[in-house]
């Protein structure tokens, strides 16, 4: 089991456009978008809410098909789900009737890897994750951070090439929400695993990131891409370095104006008179 | 005050000779704990800690059948005659009697055995097809549409109501009894699992599908142990249908069985079997669906960490 250095994991998206029929509208939801993510490379995407970003990563788990445009891992089509990519959804998605190691080994089950593969393997990533002590738990014995864990730990059992990671921690309270990205950002260092990360968290997507792409409004289309100069491994302390502020506050402005954009004229600029860009911990994303 | 960060510094009642808490790690760190009131030490009075023992409990069970026992021992030794009418009604000790009066022929055991194979088999027939064509119906969109307008016609319709039907239908009387017990179980079963595999969160089926889960693997390992808790309902139901159809069928149509005990023992003007009958089926009944409990139990281990546990 060698995961510490990735030598494949490429994400490809290009020029995707998926388009939904929805109760009787014809419904954009992404338009022309281009997404790399390189072995190895933590890559997340943001925007404002119901940009599309989640309907870009469906595609890239094979739960939807591109109305146009080509997803492609490693140079090969995405065709459907398949445990290449394994996913981490917002909603906490482990099997109730599991224990955490069962939810842990389902993948490498419907591999057919033998019982003592599976139970090793599992055993190795609960240890990473600091779950080796609930492993006989039910999920509902767990709170909501130890779940999201598991579930993160469940999607890496297989070894995937990428993993897709779609809001993972919005459904935590905000304390946990930070010691989870520090958990995952320690992870991430030791396997080296391709991700793309999906959240409306600005300084989440920096303080993880190598990479972030800024969505637009819906229709969703990448209006900026952006490397994060912060080095490796990553530490909470970085977060109050002024080079991280200078990204939040960077990325903070382009998405303010999409959040204003996605509100579909509710509200011009004018009407925001007086909420600068500084509001809130979270963003003006979150006000939307 | 509101520069203050709020502290909690709750500190239990002193018990006799408790140690003293040492101070918290914050005192003299520039951090004032808030004094907070504390909770008044009242000791539950002997009253209330009696109502929360598990012997009251236990107590108010005993009274509770005793007065339906010693009603029924009073009614029917002053023949109570208001409108109900409790002159032709044994009283409890003569029904006592007659547990032990049929207990000496193995005609009373024989009629529970063949009540109870009756009910097996009509319940596991019910299982098996109820459940199977269940998760069909409720996973695949073109199954739903071609079985249940079929099914919507002949769900309205009671079991008690087939039993002419049945009579001509089947080849003996047993299969007939059997087939009215197992219709009784088998709507309950099938519109519950229906009901519990569309329940089933569809990011748990994702979820599985990124994990390399096939549509055969999906069933076993997700849909089928997801729609468990609406199946054991479904099941629990059923039961109780199935009973009721059973004593029905052989009230009616029967040789044997529990239900012809009980109609015999009216038309044979024998008062105290009608009651020992009656209770008879009230047990097996009871008995029934504590085995289904107990099996959903063990079936749903994860059940018993889970809120709301039925």
């Amino acid at each position: 089991m060698d995961m510490s250095v990735a030598s494949h994991g490429r994400v490809d998206v290009r020029d995707l456009h998926i388009r939904f029929q929805s109760k009787g509208q014809d419904f954009e939801a992404v338009r022309s978008a281009n997404v790399h993510v390189r072995p190895g490379e933590f890559v997340s995407l943001i925007g404002p809410s119901g940009c599309g970003k989640s309907t870009l990563l469906n595609a890239v788990a094979g739960f939807l098909k591109p109305t146009a445009g080509q997803v492609l891992l490693d140079g090969q089509r995405i065709t459907g789900p398949g445990s290449d990519r394994g996913v981490v959804f917002q909603q906490y998605s482990l099997f109730p009737w599991m224990t955490v190691r069962a939810n842990v080994e389902f993948g490498l089950r419907m591999k057919g890897a033998s019982a003592n593969e599976r139970q090793a393997q599992a055993r190795t990533l609960l240890g990473l994750a600091g779950l080796l002590a609930f492993e006989n738990h039910y999920p509902d014995q767990l709170s909501g951070g130890m779940k999201q864990r598991v579930g993160i730990v469940r999607a890496l059992a297989t070894s995937p090439q990428v993993l897709l990671m779609d809001e993972p921690f919005g459904a935590l309270d905000s304390q946990t929400r930070v010691v989870m990205q520090e958990i995952l950002t320690n992870m991430w260092q030791r396997l080296r695993i391709s991700v793309l990360f999906i959240t409306h968290d600005i300084e989440e997507a920096v303080f993880l990131s190598d990479r972030i792409y800024v969505m637009t409004a819906r229709p969703g289309r990448i209006k900026a891409e952006l490397d994060v100069p912060l080095p490796r491994p990553r530490t909470a302390a970085m977060t109050s370095e002024p080079e991280f502020a200078a990204m939040v506050k960077q990325i903070k402005g382009l998405i303010r104006e999409e959040s204003i954009a996605a509100m579909g004229g509710e509200l011009s600029d004018g009407g925001l008179v007086g909420l600068s860009t500084e509001v809130g911990p979270q963003g003006v994303g979150h006000l939307v | 005050m509101s520069a203050l960060p709020h502290i909690r510094a709750y500190a239990p009642p002193a018990a006799a000779a408790a140690p003293k808490p040492t101070p918290p790690a914050h005192v003299g760190q520039g951090v004032t704990p808030l004094p907070l009131p504390m909770p008044a030490a009242t000791k539950p009075s002997f009253w209330q800690r009696f109502w929360q023992s598990r012997g009251a409990a236990a107590l108010l069970g005993a009274v509770s059948i005793a007065s339906v026992l010693l009603f029924w021992q009073l009614a029917t030794h002053y023949k109570l005659d208001a409108y109900i009418r409790f002159n032709n009604i044994p009283t409890p000790a003569q029904v006592m009697e007659k547990v032990i009066e049929v207990n000496s022929s193995p005609k009373f055991v024989t009629n529970i055995g063949i009540s109870v194979r009756r009910i097996l088999l009509g319940f596991l027939v019910a299982t098996a097809l109820g459940v199977g064509l269940g998760v069909v119906i409720g996973r695949y969109r073109w199954a739903r549409a071609l079985a249940m307008p079929a099914l919507e016609v002949f769900r309205p319709i009671p079991a008690i109501a087939w039993v002419p039907m049945s009579i001509m239908l089947w080849p003996d009387n047993e299969v007939s009894i059997v087939f009215i017990t197992f219709l009784g179980a088998f709507f309950p079963i099938l519109l519950n699992t229906v009901h519990g595999v569309e329940a089933i969160d569809p990011v748990l089926l994702r979820a599985a599908r990124t994990l390399g889960a096939g549509e055969a693997s999906l069933l076993r390992h997700v849909v089928l142990p997801g729609a468990l808790p609406h199946i054991f309902t479904g099941l629990a139901v059923g039961m109780g249908v199935a009973w009721v159809s059973l004593i029905a069928a052989e009230m009616i149509s029967g040789q044997f069985g529990i239900g012809y005990f009980t109609w015999e023992a009216y038309s044979l003007i024998s008062y105290a079997e009608i009651a020992l009958g009656m209770i008879t089926i009230g047990v097996l009944g009871l008995l029934c669906s504590g085995a289904i409990r107990l099996l959903a139990k063990l079936a749903m281990p994860w059940q018993a960490h889970s809120e709301g546990v039925r």
